[in-house]
């Protein structure tokens, strides 16, 4: 009964460590509602954590030229995340079109974006840490120029 | 316990420190740069709120065609032999006042130093647009220091805005656009 009891204890610690390793880079959360009867609604919400592993596993040739352009404004980024994520939460960008509504916000450490169009509502909220380590994992993908 | 009455003049005295600096962190409230584009006609509003200490961090990062080292490259910055830097000087210890006015068929051009500012206003009388930049005095200096005749500090100009109070740097208005872009401590662009 003991050993049932110490073994219950020792999953259920593996389990929470395990949910707070995962969720300690905040979540990736992607919300699509498309507005035409019967359209498509896509709800993620993925361990920002999970990123990084994730990246491993996609074949290169998926990155496209994505390395290379982001090689050459990887220092930008460096200096402008670490900078975002000390400033307050706060709207940064709003465009108003006839029919169109983005929003790009500051908020709880993540960057949001939600865009309201004739079709859709897009809403997406990035870890700004778990933005840069992508950002750095797909920049270093192929070999420096 | 006499040790702990001992103590206490010491703690009272270090959480008053502590609570002083707290205050004077929460005090030093972020200072934004906003831009404002509106379209009368077609209803299209763009705005940008960027806190200057993101600005002051990424554009010395930026180096990429007229921009390096946070300094901006003008092609015709020193033109027809004009010293820039010696108008500024003389500038700097005019008095008050209105230094230029161009008056013809086409605009009106009014260059003035008002309230430690240097102010330019532009009515184009064919477009019905009124333009207005107004610039501080510091972030005057700060743009041309430490740079070559045809250069800009933008870097410094920023860091400048950091320290100038709530301002309006330039304002546009039309029958097409109505543009304003201006500093203060608030992150939404209400006016």
């Amino acid at each position: 009964m003991i050993f049932i009891a110490k073994l219950g204890i020792g999953v259920l610690g593996t389990a929470l460590v395990g949910a707070a390793a995962l969720s300690s880079e905040g979540f990736i959360y992607v919300n699509v509602q498309e507005k035409h009867p019967g359209g498509t609604h896509v709800n993620v919400l993925v361990p920002a954590a999970l990123v990084p592993t994730t990246l491993h596993f996609i074949p290169r040739h998926h990155f496209g030229a994505a390395p290379h352009d982001l090689r050459t404004v990887l220092p930008i980024i460096d200096a402008a995340i670490p900078a975002l994520n000390d400033c307050p939460d706060g709207l940064l960008v709003e465009v108003v079109d006839p029919g169109e509504h983005v929003l790009v916000s500051k908020r709880a450490g993540a960057i949001v974006v939600d865009v309201n169009d004739p079709d859709e509502t897009v809403h997406v909220s990035v870890p700004l840490s778990a933005a840069q380590s992508a950002i750095h994992q797909i920049a270093e993908a192929t070999p420096a120029d | 316990m006499t040790t702990v009455k001992s103590a206490f003049p010491a703690v009272a005295l270090s959480s008053a420190i502590l609570l002083a600096a707290t205050l004077a962190v929460a005090a030093s409230a972020t200072r934004y740069l906003h831009v404002k584009v509106t379209n009368p006609t077609t209803h299209e509003l763009v705005r940008v709120n960027v806190p200057l200490t993101l600005a002051e961090k990424v554009i010395p990062a930026i180096n990429h065609g007229e921009l390096r080292d946070g300094k901006v490259h003008i092609g015709n910055l020193n033109a027809d032999k004009v010293n820039v830097r010696a108008i500024l000087d003389a500038l700097k210890t005019a008095p008050e006042g209105e230094f230029v006015t161009v008056q013809n068929t086409g605009d009106d051009v009014r260059v003035a130093k008002e309230h430690g500012q240097v102010v330019v206003h532009v009515i184009d009388k064919e477009s019905k647009e009124n333009v207005d930049v107004t610039v501080p005095w510091d972030v005057v200096e700060a743009l041309v220091s430490d740079t070559t005749e045809d250069q800009l500090n933008v870097e410094a100009a920023v860091k400048a805005l950091e320290t100038v109070g709530d301002t309006t740097l330039v304002r546009v208005s039309g029958h097409e656009e109505n543009v304003r872009v201006w500093v203060d401590s608030r992150n939404t662009d209400t006016e």
